[in-house]
């Protein structure tokens, strides 16, 4: 229960650092996608299920913040979670190389699913241009967050449950 | 049995996206209320986490900024007396230039718009979208297709509005269509964002009509003939406007005049063109049945999203 609200906090507190204050930082061309990286750890140390609600609430808030057509975000955020549940059975503490390879799969396909629904669909073919100015700069970014947040979460998560724990055996 | 209940929850959701998508395409109005409500709870923390964080990265600005003015100050000093004398000489052009731009009535004209500033408190992240939100709603009179400007040209419109803020689509943004006119000619054009051209702080300027007088240092201006942005509004200057290889329009290049890499206050023209539209309807007729109105701007616009 603790370890819920603790990533929901975690989730809001990403969507506003990522909307107020890396705008703020001029020097930075490109900035790391927290949410993403929020909702694929979740999915990946949590499983399918819950990666699924992380990304319905990382997605929903991504929509609010939009204005085009509702629901947009939610979807591929709700596949993300779920996706990167899947390789839950992989999920193996100290081990960040899947982790990294999986960030980037996940930059990679969240940033086609804009390119194909809101600018593919408008005739915009300089995909080349794209690539190389908006996705790259955006995946080194994300992939270093990666390897110093994830580290971070599976500590705090460690702790969470240690003390979870503990609180049951008192119980029982 | 687990994994069969998540796979039920991921299709519900689907269905439900989907179904939300095509609903909320059509009609986008359904979903203020919940914007508005998120929007009670969201939008304290943004300004705060905002405001905090402005707070501290203009600190550090300011000290790095101190050492470079010290050093400036000197040189300063020194182009001051060289600047004394050279502007007595220029007052006395001030004048002459005042007096003929009355003649001209090229006096900036959207002086005399109702405007309310307010602060951009949040802006997206990526670089696929150039949207930001700022701190004024539907309580402070704010309403959808206000035209934004700042630092003295324009730099968007307003595309959501709940109660205590709005979401703002700037000029520069890959979707973003402008019906613009050349100051002096009058010739109109249309002043599109393009994703590729931003970083280079330039928007594209097509389908110019290959006979029209439209040169580079124009001054580019909202036109009259635009259903949603108010007419003589600055929007920037023209640059490298060449012949398409139809022979029959030109394009270009625009260098707005709003800085968009560091806009942190705006002024929300508190007049709607449509509302303007509704007075004038008498006399000008044909603007109004040229195109359907607040279609300007998007993507779906037949008429403005000429795009090559």
């Amino acid at each position: 229960m603790r370890r819920i609200i603790f990533n929901v906090l975690m989730i809001l507190l990403a969507f506003t650092i990522q909307n107020c204050i890396f705008p703020l930082l001029p020097f930075l061309s490109a900035s790391p996608n927290l949410l993403l990286i929020l909702t694929f750890s979740f999915g990946f140390m949590h499983g399918k299920e819950a990666g699924m609600y992380y990304g319905l609430l990382a997605g929903l808030l991504m929509d609010l913040f939009y204005s085009g057509p509702f629901g947009f975000y939610t979807l591929i955020f709700v596949y993300m979670g779920y996706v990167n549940g899947i390789a839950t059975k992989y999920y193996y503490e100290d081990y960040v190389t899947l982790p990294l390879i999986m960030s980037i799969a996940n930059e990679l396909v969240y940033n086609s699913y804009i390119y194909v629904f809101r600018f593919l669909i408008r005739k915009k073919m300089r995909i080349g241009y794209y690539f190389t100015n908006l996705v790259l700069p955006e995946i080194i970014f994300t992939v270093v967050t990666t390897l110093l947040v994830y580290r971070l979460f599976l500590i705090l998560n460690r702790h969470l449950e240690e003390i979870e724990k503990r609180g049951d055996s008192t119980i029982v | 049995m687990e994994s069969k209940r998540s796979k039920y929850i991921l299709i519900i959701l689907t269905v439900f996206c989907v179904l939300l998508i095509g609903l909320t395409s059509i009609h986008d109005e359904w979903l203020t209320p919940l914007r508005t409500g998120v929007g009670y709870f969201l939008i304290p923390i943004q300004s705060g986490v905002n405001r905090a964080g402005s707070v501290i990265y203009d600190e550090i600005v300011d000290y790095s900024k101190l050492r470079e003015a010290l050093e400036e100050n000197k040189e300063m000093k020194e182009i001051i007396t060289q600047l004394t004398e050279e502007n007595t000489a220029l007052q006395a052009e001030e004048f002459e230039l005042e007096r003929l731009r009355k003649l001209y009535d090229l006096d900036q004209e959207y002086g005399r718009y109702e405007k309310i500033g307010a602060r951009v408190i949040a802006n997206d992240s990526s670089n696929w979208f150039q949207i930001f939100r700022i701190n004024k709603g539907s309580k402070d009179g704010i309403k959808v297709d206000m035209n934004v400007v700042a630092g003295g040209g324009l730099v968007g419109i307003v595309t959501d509005v709940g109660a205590n803020y709005s979401t703002v689509r700037s000029i520069i943004d890959d979707s973003s269509r402008v019906s613009g006119m050349a100051m002096q000619s009058g010739d109109t054009c249309i002043v599109a964002g393009d994703l590729t051209l931003f970083k280079e702080g330039r928007l594209r300027i097509t389908t110019v009509m290959k006979e029209s007088d439209v040169k580079d240092g124009d001054k580019i201006i909202t036109s009259n003939i635009s259903s949603v942005f108010l007419p003589g509004i600055l929007i920037g200057y023209a640059s490298d406007i060449t012949n398409d290889s139809n022979n029959i329009t030109k394009s270009g290049y625009l260098i707005p005049v709003a800085e968009f890499d560091s806009i942190q206050e705006v002024l929300v023209i508190t007049e709607l063109k449509a509302d303007m539209m509704v007075e004038e309807e008498p006399e000008s007729v044909e603007d109004t049945s040229a195109e359907s109105p607040s279609e300007e701007g998007t993507d779906e616009s037949p008429s403005e999203s000429g795009e090559s």
